[in-house]
């Protein structure tokens, strides 16, 4: 038992899928736009990065294509729903499952990138700068440098004036008609980022497990949902909390439940149960503190 | 809400601790199955046994940490490091994706993998390295034969399959290839989720199809019943590809017992865990033996007889 090596592997996991988690915050609490592109595009992003290796093409170059096909996908989805007046569900559906057929075509129902294969773990400046250090923690430095950078980026973008139209958007959006911009597409532009980040978890994914398989989508915006919606409680309090890092913290937790449940050693098929169990107890624990903060800042005033 | 964090991770913390440590100098195998199946389980059970046959005592000379992933893919993936961290003395995997979760956690580790019914271990990339197993590839040529000797003026064979299943895939491939030898002609239709087998299976019965074959795709097998009813209606027989799919109504199958693979695999196991030999240095086995089981009552309702030629090595199938 090695509780250090447990704790590693779930934050690393945490912080892979952090990258998805922060697209659907982008689509979901900015934009107001349930996506549903992302159980289509999260595969997307791992047949692509599968076949490239498997193709002997530079990991990093993997990403970076596994991104731009991901800002495709979210461009599809954005195209037709705003060009073409789907409504939003509709027109992530049709994304998602036009995807399923795409990510067969590319990458066949499953494909495993072997070991003598490099991936970003093993191979360029990470193995330069962290090469000596064990597998499992080298993992751990090189997606938190991963995760911390876009959470910088898109911090940073949401502070530009393109950023600042994208929030406005989804708050108010006759303020940004009011502004003379085409509110339409600041949304493709948002979608488009946000399933860009979506494809590169994805890509990540398929290089930390060596493997793709086309079923790897299933879920995925639920588990966003999931983490956007618990980090944003935990942090309700704290205002100062940035969006992006409630989410990065919310999906460690997500990933530490199920962790907890695996550990605890009860029957397997409770899992999921044990799991939705521990969401809420977190869930009804932020509301509860948000609860008891209002109250003695009341009495504080009064 | 700090102290919340804290009090969560505590409580982690000490459910690992007490799961973990009472049992260390027991060897620990990591038993981790793609999802809740009778086929699966049944390798599963046979799996233990195979480990009791080779003198293994549970409790004694080994403890089993059993997990299913419920087939979801990350959740799979955890469960795969969850082994890794605790450094379970061996971990099996049974089917494919879990296998290849399995494999993929122990890099920079030196756990030997062990896993079972897994059609394709080379395409797999489980063919070399710290990992051995057993493969549960249908025995096509055997099921072809079947459906020959039983209906002697068939032409064509419907097939369903989940394009995302791998095992359905490589099974079409051959079973395409293979048909003509037989003088039939496959008509499959390619499903991707289980909402639309019964769809498949009406297009097939409209394209008069004579018989059906099922493989060991999940979400076909997983709505049989269903699929029994129309075919019944229509009267066009089923074959199966193991003794579960009988029982549930085709009338008979060509498959190898995933009990037996079961304890093929957990004889395998044994010799690792006991340091007899090394999974490195141990071939992956494929089960050549397969037994032909049928279903009376099915037989009587299609006015099938069982034909001479095969009749003495039939398994016939005990409905309860």
């Amino acid at each position: 038992m090695n509780i250090i090596d447990l704790a590693v592997n779930t934050i690393t996991q945490g912080l892979i899928y952090a990258l998805l988690s922060y697209a659907v915050y982008i689509t979901y609490k900015i934009l107001d736009f349930p996506d549903l592109t992302v159980d289509g595009s999260f595969p997307l992003g791992a047949a692509i990065t599968a076949v490239l290796l498997t193709n002997n093409v530079n990991p990093y170059l993997t990403l970076l294509v596994a991104l731009a096909f991901g800002a495709l996908a979210g461009l599809v989805t954005g195209f037709i729903h705003v060009r073409l007046n789907i409504r939003a569900l509709l027109a992530g559906i049709i994304t998602m499952t036009g995807l399923f057929s795409i990510n067969l075509q590319i990458a066949g129902s499953n494909l495993i990138v072997d070991r003598t294969i490099d991936t970003i773990f093993t191979s360029g400046i990470f193995n330069v700068l962290f090469g000596n250090i064990p597998l499992i923690y080298r993992k751990l430095v090189i997606t938190l440098i991963i995760a911390l950078a876009f959470k910088l980026i898109l911090d940073l973008y949401f502070k530009t004036k393109n950023g600042l139209l994208l929030r406005a958007v989804g708050d108010n959006d006759l303020v940004v008609t009011m502004l003379a911009k085409d509110k339409g597409t600041v949304k493709i532009i948002g979608l488009t980022i946000a399933n860009a980040l979506v494809a590169l978890s994805g890509s990540i994914v398929c290089q930390e497990q060596r493997s793709f398989s086309s079923t790897m989508g299933t879920g995925q915006v639920v588990f966003g949902l999931a983490t956007v919606i618990m980090g944003t409680t935990i942090f309700k309090r704290f205002g100062f909390v940035k969006g992006t890092t409630a989410v990065l913290v919310g999906s460690i937790v997500y990933k530490a439940c199920i962790q907890v449940a695996l550990t605890l050693g009860l029957p397997a098929n409770l899992l999921k149960l044990v799991t939705s169990i521990l969401f809420l107890v977190i869930l009804v624990y932020g509301n509860y503190q948000q609860k008891t903060t209002k109250v003695v800042s009341k009495n504080a005033r009064a | 809400m700090k102290k919340g964090l804290l009090t969560l991770l505590t409580i982690s913390l000490l459910a690992t601790i007490l799961t973990g440590c009472s049992k260390d100098s027991i060897p620990k195998i990591g038993i981790s199955q793609y999802g809740e199946h009778a086929s699966l389980d049944n390798c599963r059970e046979g799996f233990i046994q195979g480990l009791e046959k080779s003198g293994l005592v549970e409790g004694e000379d080994f403890v089993i940490d059993y997990q299913n992933a419920g087939f979801d893919d990350s959740i799979n993936t955890q469960i795969a490091q969850t082994f890794a961290s605790n450094n379970v003395d061996l971990m099996v995997g049974i089917a494919t994706p879990s296998a290849t979760a399995l494999y993929a956690a122990t890099e920079e580790k030196d756990i030997p993998v062990i896993f079972t019914a897994v059609t394709d271990p080379v395409e797999a990339k489980l063919d070399k390295g710290n990992v051995t197993g057993t493969s549960d590839k249908l025995p096509i040529d055997a099921q072809l034969e079947l459906i020959r000797a039983m209906q002697p003026d068939a032409k064509t064979i419907g097939i369903a399959y989940t394009t995302s299943e791998p095992n359905s895939i490589s099974a079409i491939a051959e079973y395409k290839e293979k048909a003509p030898n037989y003088g039939f002609t496959i008509e499959a239709i390619g499903i991707t989720q289980q909402s639309e087998v019964t769809q498949a299976v009406d297009t097939l019965i409209s394209k008069d199809v004579d018989a059906f074959s099922n493989l060991t795709d999940n979400n076909v097998v997983g709505v049989l019943p269903a699929i029994l009813d129309k075919t019944n209606a229509a009267s066009i027989p089923i074959y199966g590809s193991e003794i579960e799919q009988v029982k549930l109504g085709c009338v008979a199958a060509a498959g190898i017992d995933y009990i037996e693979l079961g304890i093929r695999t957990g004889e395998m196991a044994a010799k690792v865990l006991t340091g007899k030999a090394k999974a490195t240095d141990l071939p992956y086995e494929t089960i050549k033996d397969y037994h032909i089981y049928t279903n009376t009552n099915a037989l009587e309702k299609l006015n099938i007889t069982l034909p001479e030629s095969i009749k003495e090595d039939t398994v016939p199938v005990e409905l309860d």
